[in-house]
């Protein structure tokens, strides 16, 4: 059978698929990358598109409205093309690009981290050794003489090179007059000759590349490994997230549809390859050139991203099928680099906190200081840290991608025209908000929906519980198709036309979020019998936290009630990990002792998380007297 | 050698929750310690047991059960009467007509009912609604203002519709059962809500939903005794008496309905000791007001009671 062509507007792009495939395949084929959080099961709704020409057949409607569908609107993971068709993707259908997190000069609070190293001594170098000629009173054979130079200048042994390199070495060495440049990779404990070159010729880095695998977002940084600077950065969407947003969803897809663990892998490698592209280019650079790569990224990704099976991530008892994988030739994974170039995956602790982690414990410094600390990572997994340089735990809170706008009817990440600031007046019946650039608000991100469930709490529209106070005069209070709800901008002032709105499950959702993360510190600390009062500092990673207003968080219950000033913000530390293990074998050796130092808390086996959990899911809490600041406070 | 007797020094105390108007007005709560430990605390209000009353013959009854309010059981006026003259210290009147999948009463119809119920007792009257949480909503507030003055406990109120039925109590002077599922943190959390519209801690009892016994009855059993230990701690939103829905409970289990079989006995004498064991557990936990069906069963457990409020001598 032929296989459909699929036109995409506005962008004119044209693909063929095999028959069978959905629109979102095609898309993804494309380089569309559609938004969807359900795992291309037609639940999410999130995936609309319009069939302007052309059959497709369906296989369920998902939320489209009979109108809606007999103007042409689809779920494109439901649709199948049948003949030639031209697909138009509405703007609020895309994952559009956003800036993601680079460099902590954007978040605007801090930081005051140290992350200069004290040595420059990368995973991947060139070493310029001179070796003293043969003699016939000292016979060492080439390689010989080569491996014990290089332990002459302090490179670790045991040495090992390629049979290729050995057959080329004696010509090397006498025509380059025995002085060389030794490509060095670290590999597992012992150094690995990648190449002999002559120390005259034009040295251009070597370059290394720090990629964080985020589950929403991925960021690269490409390094001069001789000088330790970052010469690009880069950031984008993982284009995983087409099949699901959360990395449960993401194994089920893996497990559960023919093709879905390739389908991700590539669709992370080409995520990666895309980005890699875009940094070579603007330094003029060849793939080649790059010649190590670190990784960072929670376990699932890590399993995903070198085609390792997934499934017993999430089955109990939660087994990863690597905690710290061995290094990875890039040309095994299709990566744009050197096909000899090492790709490292930063060693992680367990199936729900991975090398990304690690990387924070790292970055914050917790594990080599003093004070109790609590590392908090706020995004889909929500994974966070306790501890101090004596003893690490960890643990999990699947706080879900609620404040990244996912699962929210009207949420959306916090790009341009994203509500990012609202204050609800009392009554409820006037609302005045912000959005992100000025534009016409398009829906809201985290940082507005923190704001909202403080306000529409405060102006009585909504009790501690969460939930509407029945019978209010607001006529922006009313009744939808799932209860009731609440309208925070008309259609005629948003940029779709469409109303914004939060429903009572958006509101629950957010409870939930919120009480996940307050219920995991309250979890870890009573694993250790210490109060609240006990953190001594709080640092926040996660590209959500750079638009996280603390005080809105400590409001809602989400964060601690501790004095601001204990609350740091160190931007992306998952990269930066990345970066500072590239870059020092001694960062990547302490990594790995990191790694195993954590202990993990399994918050599925016990009741204390269960009960913890409930009694967040208020607000601000069950217990008033947690949040003084309040001013709340019951005797 | 002596033996120093263990005394735990309590920060506080349960509420003390007055009911009813008159000579034969109710106080329970107000303890100082754990159930019957006297020799620790102050107990200054026995537990108390409530007889059930259905505003209509009730359907599956075992005959035992009916026949102890036989002649009265489509008169819920004579039934009333029939409980205090039983001993009962509370009537408790369940609307079942209002039932939406039922006749479906009017909250009128049910507040006429009510307010004939509570003319004719002298005990206090507590009102249940039928279960579904927006008709209670209705049907609650308008009881509330046909018992105004009355001082009645009327329920459930649950975090879906505790706002009319607390308006109502509040302003017709009653007390509310602040019902949640078995769980400690959503028990404080309704009576959070419920405090925060003004009414007095004093004026809630909480429902913790029991289950039976052999039907999570120890579930029930810990919720309960982390409520009084929470109490006695200083945790003022936990500090309220604690009402035990037995008769709803026990008279569903298979252990009450199955007639007289070889492997489980007498039918009658097995239903009663299931209710009988039911509430005695759940007053050891710390439970303060039990209502139950039937009227041995009242018997047999103020019997207990009085037994467990003689003071221990050390």
């Amino acid at each position: 059978m032929p296989g459909k062509t699929v036109l995409f507007l506005p962008d004119k792009l044209s693909v063929t698929v095999e028959p069978g495939q959905t629109l979102l395949q095609a898309a993804t084929k494309a380089g569309i990358t559609l938004r969807g959080a359900c795992g291309a099961k037609g639940v999410c709704g999130r995936c609309r598109v319009q069939v302007k020409s052309g059959r497709v057949s369906l296989s369920g409607q998902g939320r489209i409205t009979p109108e809606e569908a007999a103007a042409g609107w689809v779920l494109a993971c439901l649709a199948v093309p049948e003949d030639e068709v031209t697909v138009y993707v509405p703007e609020e259908s895309r994952l559009t690009e956003h800036r993601v997190l680079l460099e902590e000069r954007e978040s605007g609070v801090l930081t005051a981290i140290e992350t200069a190293e004290t040595s420059l001594r990368p995973l991947f170098g060139r070493r310029l050794v001179t070796l003293a000629p043969p003699t016939l009173s000292d016979n060492t054979d080439d390689y010989g003489r080569l491996t014990w130079t290089l332990q002459q200048h302090g490179e670790r042994a045991p040495f090992w090179a390629g049979y290729a390199l050995l057959r080329s070495l004696p010509r090397v060495l006498r025509e380059a007059n025995w002085q060389v440049a030794v490509e060095l990779a670290a590999v597992e404990g012992a150094t690995e000759i990648q190449g002999v070159i002559p120390a005259s010729g034009d040295l251009k880095g070597p370059f290394g590349l720090a990629v964080d695998i985020g589950t929403t977002t991925v960021a690269a940084e490409l390094v001069d490994l001789a000088t330790g600077n970052v010469v690009a950065t880069a950031g984008t969407y993982n284009r995983q997230a087409a099949f699901g947003d959360d990395v449960i969803s993401r194994i089920i897809y893996a497990t559960e549809t023919a093709g879905g663990q390739a389908a991700l892998r590539e669709a992370v490698t080409e995520t990666v390859n895309g980005l890699v592209g875009e940094l070579l280019r603007l330094r003029g650079l060849n793939p080649e050139d790059v010649r190590a790569v670190v990784c960072a990224g929670n376990t699932t990704m890590v399993h995903l991203f070198l085609g390792i099976d997934p499934t017993y991530i999430r089955l109990e008892p939660y087994i990863p099928a690597v905690n710290m994988p061995p290094p990875v030739r890039a040309a095994e994974l299709g990566l744009a680099a050197h096909p000899e170039a090492w790709v490292y995956c930063l060693p992680g602790v367990a199936s729900y906190v991975g090398g990304d982690i690690t990387a924070g414990i790292k970055v914050s410094g917790i594990a080599a200081a003093e004070p109790l600390s609590l590392f908090l990572d706020i995004g889909t997994n929500g994974e966070m840290v306790l501890g101090n340089q004596e003893w690490l735990m960890a643990c999990a809170c699947s706080a879900g991608p609620a404040f990244e706008g996912s699962g929210i009817t009207c949420g959306m990440r916090a790009v341009s025209g994203a509500i990012e600031a609202v204050r609800v007046l009392p009554g409820g019946f006037e609302v005045i908000y912000r959005t992100v650039g000025g534009e016409k608000p398009l829906g809201i991100c985290g940082s507005g929906l923190i704001d909202l469930l403080a306000s529409l709490h405060q102006a009585g529209v909504i009790d501690r519980g969460g939930r509407f106070v029945p019978d209010q005069e607001s006529p922006r209070v009313r009744e939808g198709s799932e209860g009731l709800e609440f309208v925070l901008a008309w259609e005629n002032e948003t940029g779709t036309g469409r109303e914004i709105f939060v429903t009572q499950a958006d509101i629950q959702n957010l409870m939930r979020a919120k009480a996940a993360v307050f219920a995991g510190i309250r979890t870890l600390l009573a694993n250790v019998g210490l109060p609240l009062e006990a953190v001594e500092k709080v640092f926040i990673a996660g590209g959500f936290g750079r638009f996280l207003n603390i005080r809105d968080a400590i409001a809602i219950g989400m964060l601690p009630d501790l004095p601001l000033e204990r609350y740091t913000y160190i931007g992306n530390s998952s990269l930066k990990g990345a970066r500072l293990a590239l870059l020092s074998q001694a960062v990547w050796e302490e990594m790995k002792a990191i790694a195993r130092r954590v202990t993990y808390v399994e918050l599925s086996v016990g009741n204390r998380f269960m009960e913890e959990f409930m009694s967040a899911l208020f607000l601000p809490h069950t217990d008033l007297s947690l949040f003084p600041s309040l001013g709340k406070e019951r005797d | 050698m002596t033996v120093a007797i263990a005394k735990e020094r309590w920060a506080s105390r349960c509420l003390e929750t007055v009911l009813g108007t008159g000579p034969r007005q109710v106080k329970v709560g107000g303890d100082a310690t754990l159930p019957f430990l006297h020799f620790e605390g102050e107990i200054p209000n026995p537990p108390v047991v409530a007889l059930e009353v259905f505003d209509a013959p009730p359907q599956e009854w075992p005959e035992f059960l009916t026949g102890a309010y036989e002649g009265v059981l489509s008169d819920p006026v004579a039934w009333a009467k029939r409980c205090q003259d039983y001993g009962a210290d509370l009537v408790a009147l369940r609307l079942t007509r209002t039932h939406p999948d039922g006749e479906n009463a009017s909250p009128e119809e049910a507040a006429r009912v009510a307010a004939a119920v509570a003319e004719a007792v002298e005990v206090p009257l507590i009102v249940l609604g039928c279960g579904v949480e927006e008709k209670d909503a209705a049907v609650l507030p308008e009881v509330a203002s046909a018992l105004s003055g009355r001082n009645c406990l009327l329920g459930c109120a649950t975090q879906e519709n505790y706002k009319s039925i607390v308006a109502g109590c509040i302003a017709n002077g009653h007390a509310v059962i602040a019902s949640s599922p078995l769980d400690i943190n959503l028990a404080k959390q309704l009576n959070i809500l419920i405090t925060e519209m003004n009414l007095e801690p004093n004026r809630i009892v909480i429902d913790p939903s029991i289950g039976a016994l052999g039907y999570g009855i120890e579930y029930a059993y810990s919720i309960i005794e982390r409520v009084r230990t929470g109490a006695l701690m200083g945790d003022k939103m936990l500090s309220m008496p604690v009402i035990l829905l037995v008769g709803q409970e026990v008279w569903k289990t298979k252990e009450a309905k199955t007639p007289d079989t070889a492997e489980w006995g007498e039918h009658k004498k097995r239903a009663i000791l299931w209710e009988v064991t039911t509430a005695v557990s759940l007053i050891h936990a710390g439970g303060h007001i039990a209502v139950v069906r039937h009227p041995e069963s009242l018997q047999y457990i103020k019997e207990h009671i009085a037994k467990m409020m003689q003071p221990q001598k050390y």
